[in-house]
């Protein structure tokens, strides 16, 4: 084979002329789905479909075709073929909490929501690792090891009702991702379902194999490269001593700047979370509300796990830390339940800021840390120039930020403000070497933005990982990556991801 | 000669290296990204193999290669770019030295977690063979460390994945598929890599114990210990009662003092020289026996193995808490090897083959089986390295017989 002859780099002019899919699913094809699932296990009527039309990205709601929830990985297997059989593509889903849009139904595709297969398959205490289906809750899994000492690591925000299968796709961090590194960390083999509807096994229990990281590639691929059925986990054995700080600061700038003090310190707190003073408002006037002083300008949540015996040097090391730059005063939890409710101030932010407005838009993006300080007074200033209400909420040792902005959908224009505003943020965050995207997963949410981070010579090994996998594109089409060679449904020039009307 | 890369006017230099089923005797050092690229690009033209070269430690570790034209080094890509202290990330070309890596971060309380041996380990060799030590305990995996990585493709485009950040959903996750893949995929040319802090106290210990399945589980169990960072334990069959242990223990003094108490339960510790851990780690890779084998199965199974190789005439080394298993040695037969692979699956886990004479290595691929996934090896090196130029025939993909139809 010569150079010319090797395969065409995608380019706009290879994308193929529309094909219009079904609009509305045929009695016959529903019925192929309810023999393979049951018919309490398949939704296709209008009224069932609504509350599938989004994840938690509500900003642009889409009705799929029809819902299945397969107990097994053969009748996701057969489901799969009964799809490919009608020319209908398919939509993987865990608990639909996911904020950029992945689980987002296209344009006359069905759902395949994997939360009915929610059991526990195996655990094995004495070599720390968990075998579990796809839809088990992240939290269930936890509470149900504890006895043996043992817990998940990764702890999405959500994970009262996350599940696992989705944190695979999802690649989901959470506070303590500091110290014990996200899913991809955490999950040592993968069966799953490809989609050609084969089924495929990856990894095994060692966490390492001897041919390509298949586990590594498909962790965070947000199901556009099959369907995982099964997921082989580790566990973490539950530290001897937690401490947990509340740190209060007249600004977030000295209080990221007390970050940057205790990483160098040598100390590795297992997580680092800052509150901004709009958001302490809203929390100290909720139901959630953790007994901060109004005053505050910032809080820093500082959590520290291990040996007993190291926790009183490293507390040490980080009050001299948060001394230096300042703070007010900080506080060491005397108990579990003051531990709670320091935990309260950062995770009750989210449902205390429905309280500022109808609509709430979880941003996400990462930055070098030390850029923080910089990039939110550049936040603090775009909201304010589109007149937008937003609050902070940020995983500070990892540079992880959340803005998030208050708004009400009924109003278009604030809409469109809300927008606007969010991809001038992504802009200033990846002007500084920073990430669109360091939890919440591209989606369909910041699809038409990875131009910000990668140039098409980037793009293009991402298509080739695709295509390897899902090479017609029936599987999630539409997310991850901007244009497509195959898919209709990812026109760059649309902010919508669809274009055919359902 | 192949007409196109000569006609790239790159200097080149008269040297033999011979590597598993093939010889090159011309060596090039692009020294730029985009020089790589062209050279990539003509050998694309010329159908030509192109040999990938960084600290040459672990070209043994290999399958028969396919017809070479030229060996390529990265030793031009050299250079740490960019460190940022106050962040604890660092920018190098992938024909960095390893060492000068840890030298420079240590010089500001940093440490680079890769556990790769040998003075001339280089950053793009490390992260193509995604050979870990024994401090993978604290380390973690090769692709642990990886938060960004620059790659020249098998068409000669130059892309990048990842980023400077540490926590990154941006895109699919291709680091992951370029490392350990022993550049078939990709050729590595930059990598960003994230530091951890050095600890504040760090102590090494060991110990000589008799042979035993319930003290070894006794040490084993040891290895969740927060502050653990290596853990060895050494057998010959020769040298049955004599088993030596090496521990190496870091963070607070406060921690380390009460780590050492959790050993001191179960072994006679005695301090050990601060090099302990990497002599070990550099006589593994050293090693000069016929047959070296790294195999890797669940902890509680380790011993199992560590079992058949001994039986086999094996020496060991085992990294008792992460179920890994060094062994060497002459071994009669491949069949030996065959046995020993078979065991390692059955145990939950694989044995690869980093060295094998000459004459074995037909037949038997030294990385083994990619689980199920055979299909879709051949698929992706299909679509990464149409040509097959970048290494050919090393890696695992050699054995799955072309492109999927």
């Amino acid at each position: 084979m010569t150079a010319a002859e090797t395969p065409p780099r995608s380019s706009p002019d290879d994308v193929p002329e529309p094909v219009v899919r079904p609009q509305v699913a045929t009695r016959d094809f529903v019925e192929k789905l309810r023999k393979i699932v049951g018919a309490e296990n398949c939704l296709a009527r209008e009224g069932e479909l609504f509350a599938y039309e989004c994840d938690g990205l509500t900003l642009e709601p889409r009705r799929p075709l029809a819902v299945v929830l397969p107990q097994t990985t053969q009748e996701v297997s057969r489901i799969v073929h009964a799809c490919r059989g009608a020319d209908v593509h398919f939509v993987p889903r865990g608990a639909g909490t996911g904020l950029s849009g992945g689980a987002h139904a296209t344009a006359g595709s069905v759902l395949i929501e994997c939360s009915r297969m929610n059991r526990v398959l195996e655990v094995d205490e004495a070599n720390r690792v968990a075998v579990v289906q796809p839809g088990v809750v992240n939290a269930e899994l936890s509470t149900a090891i504890k006895h043996l000492g043992l817990f998940y690591a990764p702890d999405p925000s959500s994970q009262q009702a996350c599940t696992i299968g989705g944190n695979v796709a999802e690649n989901s961090g959470g506070p303590h991702t500091l110290k014990y590194g996200t899913t991809t960390n955490h999950v040592l083999a993968l069966e799953m379902v490809l989609p050609d509807g084969r089924v495929a096994r990856f990894g095994n229990r060692t966490g390492e194999g001897p041919g390509p990281d298949f586990v590594g590639a498909i962790v965070g691929s947000e199901g556009t490269l099959g369907i995982v059925t099964e997921i082989t986990v580790n566990l973490t054995p539950i530290p001897e001593a937690i401490e947990t700080l509340l740190a209060i600061f007249d600004d977030v700038v000295p209080a990221c700047r007390a970050v940057g003090r205790i990483i160098r310190s040598g100390v590795v707190p297992a997580a680092m979370e800052i509150v901004d003073k709009r958001t302490i408002e809203a929390v100290e006037a909720s139901v959630y509300a953790a007994g901060l002083p109004t005053s505050a300008g910032a809080v820093l949540i500082i959590e520290l796990d291990g040996a007993p015996v190291c926790m009183e040097g490293e507390i040490a090391a980080i009050r001299e830390a948060c001394d230096a730059e300042g703070c007010q005063t900080i506080q060491v939890a005397r108990d579990e339940e003051e531990r709670l409710k320091f935990w309260r101030a950062r995770k009750g932010a989210f449902g205390a800021m429905g309280r500022l407005a109808p609509d709430l838009y979880v941003h996400d993006a990462v930055v070098p840390r030390i850029h923080l300080p910089e990039i939110l007074a550049k936040v603090g200033e775009i909201c304010d120039r589109h007149r937008l209400k937003l609050a902070n909420v940020f995983h500070a040792g990892d540079g992880n930020l959340h803005p998030n902005i208050c708004f009400d959908r009924r109003d278009p224009d604030e809409l469109e403000r809300v927008v606007q505003a969010g991809e001038e943020i992504l802009e200033a965050c990846t002007a500084v070497g920073g990430v669109i995207t360091g939890e919440h997963g591209v989606g369909v949410e910041k699809r038409d933005y990875m131009h910000l981070v990668f140039g098409e010579d980037d793009l293009e090994p991402m298509y080739r990982l695709r295509e390897a996998f899902n090479p017609d594109g029936v599987c999630n089409p539409g997310k991850v990556i901007p244009t497509t060679r195959f898919c209709v449904e990812s026109n760059p020039k649309a902010r919508g991801y669809d274009e055919v009307p359902i | 000669m192949a007409g196109a890369i000569d006609g790239l006017g790159l200097a080149t230099r008269d040297e033999v290296v011979r590597v598993p089923g093939a010889t090159v005797d011309r060596v090039v050092t692009p020294e730029s990204v985009d020089a790589l690229g062209a050279l990539v690009r003509a050998a694309g033209e010329d159908g030509a193999g192109l040999l990938l070269m960084g600290g040459r430690s672990r070209l043994d570790f290999a399958n028969p290669a396919a017809a070479l034209a030229i060996g390529v080094s990265t030793a031009g890509l050299s250079g740490i770019d960019e460190f940022e202290p106050d962040e604890g990330v660092i920018h190098a070309g992938a024909g960095t030295p390893i060492q000068m890596i840890r030298d420079t971060v240590a010089a500001e309380g940093w440490e680079l977690p890769l556990d790769s041996a040998g003075p001339r380990s280089t950053v793009g060799g490390t992260i193509a063979s995604a050979v870990t030590g024994p401090r993978a305990h604290a380390f973690g995996a090769v692709k642990d460390a990886i938060l960004g990585l620059e790659i020249v493709g098998g068409d000669g485009a130059p892309s990048k994945c990842g980023g400077r950040v540490v926590k990154n959903v941006t895109g699919y996750d291709l680091a992951k598929l370029y490392c350990g893949s022993f550049g078939t995929f990709g050729v590595v040319t930059g990598a960003w890599l994230r530091l951890r802090p050095a600890p504040a106290a760090r102590e090494t210990l060991h110990a000589r114990c008799a042979s035993g399945g319930e003290l070894f589980e006794a040490v084993r169990k040891r290895a969740e210990r927060p502050g653990l960072r290596a853990l060895v334990w050494k057998e010959t069959v020769e040298l049955d009662e004599d088993v030596r242990v090496l521990v190496e223990l870091g963070g607070s003094p406060e921690g380390v003092a009460a780590d050492r108490s959790a050993f001191a339960e179960v072994l006679a510790l005695e301090t050990a020289s601060d090099d302990a851990i990497d002599l070990e780690r550099e006589a593994r890779a050293g090693d000069s026996d016929p047959v070296v084998m790294r195999a890797r199965v669940l902890g509680t199974n380790a011993a199992t193995l560590a079992r058949v190789a001994l039986d086999a005439g094996l020496a060991v080394s085992i990294d008792p808490g992460l179920g890994v298993l060094h062994a060497h040695g002459a071994p009669f037969s491949v069949e030996v090897l065959h046995a020993l692979r078979t065991e390692a699956t059955r145990l939950g886990g694989f044995a690869t083959f980093p060295r094998l004479p000459d004459a074995w290595r037909s037949g038997f691929d030294v990385f083994g089986d990619p689980d199920g996934a055979d299909v879709l090896v051949a698929t992706l090196a299909a679509r990464f390295d149409p040509q097959g130029l970048l290494n050919p025939g090393r890696f695992v993909s050699a054995r799955r017989g072309g492109p999927n139809p």
